[in-house]
């Protein structure tokens, strides 16, 4: 019977195996299963949020039922940490196992596999329909941690270029600012704008599941590789079902994840008749504006500064109730993004 | 019977299948199934027979299935539906 695994022996066992399968044991998740022999553990899985990982199973128990069982037990109680789709990343050669699961291939890639249990994808571009528009359109892929000027700029330069304009806000939640405020700025921020369209990325642009590594410190294999995921993803599903041609990216003068981001993406989206378009950053005080240096302003409460970096909108936010608490957090705020 | 809150039964060992309940305006069934191309009308029929059978009206339900038989979609759905309905004794 598949139980969850509890305690530093458990553990140890887990890494063990973990590692005897040539996998790197990573020490986030929310729970982690596995299934005893005897005493001996035979097969492992873990859940981080909606996403399965380390599954390593002993050449003892391989080729039987325990797979599904694993299975059943992350589903299980991932559906009762109220999850409603799942993902894994696999190698290749484990793809079939899956597929036997239900779990069906979102994106594949030489080295790698995401799939997903649970039809997430197609219940998010349901929700979405009503906004298809035809056309020559694009899109922008942004974090706005908080909305600024830039952000402003791009979006209008963009809009000018297309027929529709679709803005995908990061919906995970790792920046300072929370998903709720900067997809309300973003509202505000281009509500003058005919042509724009707002939406969530769900699970499915930069997120925890298709690319952790925006979130995490630099490892360059892995994060290339997520990248990669990243980009087929939006250009395998996302691009097709909007009409979107022409992807916008601003210049990314400071973070090498974002640049390295920008980059694969003019390598990779070609093919799919994708075209890359990036845009100058716009300066204020011969500096771009970036959400950094917003964030920095904000800091030091420097309002007068702030007043020329965002637009009305998100400085109104920023001096109400709301705002002011999020301001007192800051100081101990030290992530890049 | 009338579903009033999210539910689960079952597990996705080969020949069994899964479930999801949730309460909704109207009535929706999928079906994934590796089998999906040759039975999933059968699994309908089944699925059907039984919401018909409790009176389910209304729901969203989710199967997960792998090659389960008539008599283990009957059992598992029972279940879920028990767990995902108001109590009315």
């Amino acid at each position: 019977m598949v139980v969850p695994l509890l305690g530093q022996h458990d553990q140890q066992q887990a890494i063990q195996l973990i590692e005897q399968q040539g996998l790197k044991f990573e020490a986030n998740f929310d729970v982690q299963f596995g299934l005893f022999d005897g005493g001996r553990l035979l097969a492992t899985a873990a859940r981080d949020r909606n996403v399965f990982k380390m599954f390593a199973i002993d050449p003892d128990g391989q080729g039987s039922s325990v797979l599904g069982e694993l299975i059943s037990a992350l589903l299980q109680s991932g559906y009762q940490a109220g999850y409603q789709a799942f993902f894994v990343f696999t190698p290749p050669a484990s793809v079939p196992s899956f597929q036997a699961c239900n779990f069906l291939p979102l994106v594949s890639h030489h080295k790698a596999c995401l799939m997903e249990f649970g039809s997430g994808l197609k219940r998010y571009l349901d929700k979405y329909a009503p906004l298809v528009k035809p056309g020559h359109n694009g899109a922008v892929v942004v974090n706005c941690n908080p909305f600024t000027l830039g952000h402003q700029y791009l979006i209008e330069s963009a809009a000018r270029q297309v027929d529709h304009l679709y803005v995908f806000v990061v919906r995970e939640e790792r920046s300072f600012f929370p998903f709720e405020v900067r997809y309300q700025l973003v509202r505000e921020g281009v509500a003058h704008l005919a042509n724009v369209s707002i939406l969530d990325t769900g699970d499915y642009a930069i997120s925890g599941v298709t690319f952790p590594g925006y979130f995490l410190k630099a490892d360059d294999d892995l994060s290339a590789l997520q990248m990669e995921l990243d980009l087929l993803l939006f250009a395998k599903h996302l691009a097709p079902f909007f009409n979107i041609e022409t992807r916008f990216v601003g210049t990314e003068p400071f973070c090498r994840t974002t640049r390295q981001y920008s980059d694969t993406m003019q390598e990779l989206l070609p093919p799919f008749r994708l075209q890359t378009v990036q845009l100058e950053r716009c300066q204020v005080d011969g500096e771009p504006i970036s959400a950094y240096r917003v964030r920095q302003e904000l800091r030091r409460e420097a309002y007068e500064t702030l007043r020329r970096l965002v637009p009305e909108s998100t400085l109104t936010f920023l001096l109400s109730a709301a705002g002011r608490e999020l301001q007192q957090s800051l100081n101990n705020y030290q992530r890049r993004h | 019977m009338e579903i009033v809150k999210s539910a689960q039964s079952g597990t996705m060992q080969s020949s069994d299948l899964m479930i999801f309940l949730e309460p909704a305006e109207d009535l929706l069934i999928d079906i994934e199934s590796t089998v999906k191309q040759q039975f999933e009308h059968l699994i309908r029929a089944q699925v059907e027979k039984v919401l018909e059978l409790h009176q389910v009206s209304s729901g969203h339900i989710r199967i997960n299935d792998r090659g389960a038989l008539d008599y283990a979609i009957v059992a598992r759905l029972e279940a879920g539906l028990k767990r995902a309905c108001a109590d009315h004794s």
